[in-house]
């Protein structure tokens, strides 16, 4: 089943290049390492998902493209048709000679309601252009102004007009020490309303793939490009195909709506995050072999540590002795930080993906008391390769990996609020104080419902 | 227990009996073979589970499955025996008998030959077990009612549940009902395709374009194992017809022999009606090139030309469809061996009848069954003229009554009224009352209109698609059965609106009760 993407801001426009250009170029991948039949299931798979055909074979990938200032929308549509393999339809971006100069407010109150009308036309002409549709996957920053003020307000019109459909969407958690100052207002105004109206948040945190880039793929001179890159690596190793059961021969239909029933099913509880093994430099990669084990054991206890990428993981954190009181067993994860989970999806790519042992996952210590491993952790197996990585192990999980980060964001929010700086700046665009205040209480709702797993 | 007419002259052959019981076996479901019927009739222990078990599968209301096979022999036996008493049999004895299936054959076959004689048995049966090969689908809501499926297992909680748990199956339960929706509007779109593709390719003019399962049969005929079409992606109308022109490479090449639908020579795997139907379909599909290879042709247009035969001839070449019968095929071959049994039975039916005279006349006489009635038999009450006029006269007088109250009702508000003033606060309330009025007339009417519409036909409806709008007078209209589902909808949303506010109120109320507790909404709806 297809997914519309639709891509918002700067962000959400470089990041959906990359996406579909890293999925694309992994389903035309020669070194998959299955027969040439399944290749060919699998690259039918991947694109009737994420592309269109048109006459002359060019895939035109299912996408609307939104930003208010028209530059990166114009870069991003000629790289794209500059590859040759693939492009973006003729007609499905929008976007207006002005930007949002960082302020949430004018997304969400000016921008959002004025081109309704277009931004919902060119929408509805994309999912029409689906046999059979799944759901969106809207790419946005949650701390910029356009992307997030109309990314807000557009999520908000997609749950009235497609109720049904599923909605995820991918945001992108600002860097610490970030340019914009009123960064902080901008994000709890778009996770309180996007958790409101999206299905799921998949969150990707600038500073832990900054990190990715520097430590892990030895990049010296980091720019965005590669970081979208790694994000892509990512989105694309968990959106490509993978088999619907243990022993069938169909790929998946439904990978959204597999993925959103398995980790994202309490309302209360939608934030996700994606951690992935191994992730290298192609020199590197020609030299080095993985196994299963060691691949699976670097997981767990990267999702047990809260650990952001392979090193610097920290060995010590252990899963408490399930024999504690519930009580007990809270301030003891606070001290030693581990994280307890409430869903996990471990997704598995490569050779000899059958051997690959997950007991490790089903440890009912990694999950909060009220939900069982046996229905807390499901993990997806393929044999095809995904992007030259001979094995490649992902997992998406729904843990207290962001109960830290958010509370952060809510405190130095608040102490801004507080103080009533910039308010202005939003009370003219008609975002009052009162909604400032249920911004706080419904994302202090959310830090309090993890810390009591 | 009324007698069959019979004419004596009929079926006087040796070897007629046999033969006419054999029909009639072939034509039920699981029938018993004759032996069984003969042994019945000299009340044979051996012959009584095999009919116990026949006429259960008559009675049964529900589709044969794996669920009534394993249904243990005397349950059938007690299941047959209230669903006879219910239809009214009059014969004691079958109640009477022992449900371990040790004696009592004969009461049986007498049983079998009742509902028989009350209607067409063996066709209703047929009728149930039909291969559909339309689209189709159910307007009421009874078969979805009725088929909820075992109960699920109930768990016992050990200890308190954890409210957050529940709230997970919830919304495992809302994601599972998006997916059936957006499955079905798929399901849409695609028949939507096919009908409109295969437009004016059926031989039937009535219906005009073909069903997935008979695009199916043509598309793949040696797979179609499956009766629903399986998605490929990305299919147009080119890749369908592209499909479709491969079909013939699997027949013999040489068309030219005219077709001699009743003879030797016509496909006898399927029943003549059919294979004549499917490849008409084939031939109106390929514009009705008869006699050269096809597959050299440009491209067909969908419109069959209306003046070729429609006869093809098969001659069992090795590449024949029918060297390999599919699923469906069998299925259907299946079907038509039953209707031939039925038809058989109908024309011998006189002999079997004049045989059951001879079954009943070796049973004993049975007691006249009118004092003591079985406590089980239903009661109908036998309503005389003197008891309908007393009903009239009962229901005049609550109208009069009625029309009493009322008017004591009027005056006295008149009179009231009369005495309030007329301030903005009155005109308010005034204004208020009358669209509370207002409000619970409509309700009253919604629900007087959902319990007097007409009830659509139950057992499912074949979906054709028609440009002209043209319906029979048995046809049901898309768009009104649309818009009695919204109207429906409608009533059951406001009913849902309601029970939520009283919900949370009745939170709201449980939440003031206690102080210094704040009371904060979840997100969303």
């Amino acid at each position: 089943m297809s997914v519309v993407t639709v891509q918002l801001g700067q962000c959400g426009n470089q990041i959906g290049f990359e996406v579909f250009d890293a999925l694309l170029s992994d389903s035309h991948s020669s070194q998959g390492l299955c027969c040439k039949r399944e290749n060919e299931a699998y690259q039918a798979s991947c694109k009737e998902r994420f592309f269109s055909e048109e006459e002359n074979g060019v895939p035109i990938a299912r996408a609307v493209l939104v930003d208010m200032e028209p530059k990166v929308i114009n870069q991003t549509l000629s790289k794209a048709a500059q590859s040759g393999r693939w492009k973006y339809g003729q007609h499905a971006c929008f976007c207006q000679k002005q930007g949002s100069g960082n302020n949430w407010a004018y997304g969400y109150s000016v921008h959002g309601p004025r081109h309704e009308e277009s931004i919902m036309d060119l929408i509805r002409k994309e999912v029409e252009k689906c046999d059979s549709f799944s759901g969106f996957f809207i790419i946005m920053s949650m701390a910029g102004g356009t992307g997030s003020g109309i990314g807000a307000f557009v999520t908000q019109n997609l749950q009235d007009q497609y109720s049904n459909s599923l909605k995820m969407n991918q945001i992108i958690w600002p860097y610490g020490t970030g340019e914009v100052i009123v960064q902080n207002y901008n994000s709890i105004l778009t996770l309180s309303h996007l958790y409101r109206s999206s299905d799921a948040l998949l969150v990707h945190e600038n500073d832990a793939v900054h990190k990715i880039c520097a430590k892990l793929m030895n990049i010296k001179q980091i720019s965005f490009s590669d970081i979208n890159q790694v994000l892509a690596h990512q989105l694309g190793s968990v959106f490509q195909p993978t088999y619907s059961a243990e022993s069938s021969f169909h790929y998946r239909r439904n990978p959204l709506g597999d993925l959103m029933e398995h980790l994202v099913p309490h309302p209360e509880f939608k934030m996700l995050s994606i951690r992935n093994v191994p992730h290298m430099s192609e020199n590197s990669l020609a030299y080095s072999t993985f196994t299963w084990a060691g691949l699976l054991k670097h997981l767990r206890q990267m999702l047990i540590s809260n650990a952001k990428m392979e090193e610097g993981i920290d060995w010590h954190v252990r899963p408490p002795l399930s024999g504690l009181p519930s009580l007990g067993k809270m301030s003891l994860n606070k001290d030693l930080h581990f994280n307890t989970s409430i869903a996990n999806l471990v997704i598995l790519r490569g050779k000899d993906v059958q051997s690959a042992d997950v007991e490790g996952f089903k440890d009912p210590a990694l999950y909060t008391s009220w939900l069982e491993p046996v229905n807390a952790f499901n993990v997806w197996k393929t044999q095809r390769a995904f992007s030259k990585y001979e094995k490649s192990a992902v997992l998406v999980s729904n843990s207290q990996f962001l109960v830290k980060p958010l509370d952060m964001i809510v405190g130095k929010a608040w102490n801004m609020f507080a103080s009533k700086a910039y308010i202005h700046q939003y009370t003219k665009f008609g975002i009052e104080e009162e909604d400032f205040l249920d911004s706080f209480t419904s994302l202090e709702q959310v830090v309090a419902s993890y810390c009591n797993l | 227990m009324r007698r069959r007419r019979v004419d004596p002259a009929a079926g006087a052959r040796a070897g007629a009996l046999p033969e006419a019981i054999a029909a009639l076996s072939r034509s039920l479901p699981s029938g018993p073979s004759p032996e069984i019927f003969r042994r019945a009739k000299f009340d044979r222990p051996e012959a009584t589970s095999a009919l116990w078990q026949l006429l259960f599968r008559v009675l049964s209301p529900l589709p044969a499955g794996n669920a009534l096979a394993s249904i243990a022999l005397e349950v059938q036996a007690r299941l047959v025996k209230s669903a006879l008493c219910s239809q009214g049999y009059p014969r004691l004895a079958l109640a009477q008998l022992p449900e371990d299936g040790s004696k009592g054959s004969r009461e049986l076959l007498l049983a079998l030959s009742w509902l028989l004689a009350r209607g067409p048995v063996p066709e209703q049966m047929l009728a149930q077990t039909r291969v559909p090969l339309g689209d189709e689908m159910t307007v009421c809501q009874c078969e979805a009612l009725a088929s909820l499926g075992p109960p699920a297992p109930h768990l016992e909680a050990e200890g308190p549940v954890d409210v957050r748990h529940v709230q997970w199956l919830m919304g495992k339960l809302r994601f599972r009902w998006r997916q059936l929706v957006s499955s079905q509007q798929e399901q849409c779109a695609l028949l939507s395709k096919i009908h409109l593709y295969t437009r004016g390719c059926h031989s039937d003019q009535n219906l005009g374009h073909l069903s997935v399962t008979e695009a199916e049969m043509l598309r793949d005929p040696e797979g179609g194992q499956k009766l629903h079409f399986s998605c490929t992606p990305g299919m147009g109308p080119r890749t369908f017809w592209n499909d479709l022109w491969l079909v013939p490479r699997l027949l013999p090449g040489d068309w030219a022999a005219p077709l001699d639908p009743g003879g030797a020579s016509a496909c006898s795997l399927l029943s003549p009606l059919r294979v004549v139907e499917v490849f008409a379909l084939l031939v109106a599909c390929l514009g009705g090139q008869v006699g050269c290879s096809p597959w050299h042709q440009p491209f067909p247009a969908p419109t069959p030309p209306t003046d070729l035969p429609v006869l093809i001839f098969c001659d069992h070449g090795p590449a024949c469809l029918c060297s390999a019968p599919p699923q469906l095929l069998r299925t259907l071959e299946h079907e038509s061996r039953r209707l031939e049994a039925v038809l058989a039975w109908r024309r011998a039916e006189p002999v079997f009848w004049q045989w059951m005279d001879t079954v009943l006349g070796t049973c004993a006489p049975e007691a006249p069954a009118a004092a003591s009635q079985p406590t089980f038999l239903p009661w109908v009450p036998e309503c005389g003229d003197g008891e309908l006029e007393l009903v009239a006269r009962e229901l005049q007088t609550l109208e009069e009554e009625l029309r009493e109250a009322v008017e004591r009702r009027r005056v006295a508000w008149e009179a009231k009224a009369r005495g309030c003033g007329r301030g903005p606060e009155w005109s308010a309330a005034r204004r208020a009352s009358r669209e509370t009025v207002e409000k619970e007339l409509g309700a009253l009417q919604r629900c007087w209109e959902q319990d007097s519409g007409p009830a659509p036909a139950h057992g499912p409806h074949r979906l054709v698609r028609r440009e002209d709008g043209a319906a029979g007078d048995r046809d049901l209209r898309a768009a009104e059965l649309i818009r009695t589902l919204r109207s429906q909808e409608a009533c059951l949303e406001a009913v849902l609106r309601q029970l939520q506010g009283q919900c949370r109120q009745e939170l709201a109320g449980l939440a003031g009760a206690l102080p210094g507790l704040i009371w904060i909404p979840p997100p969303g709806r």
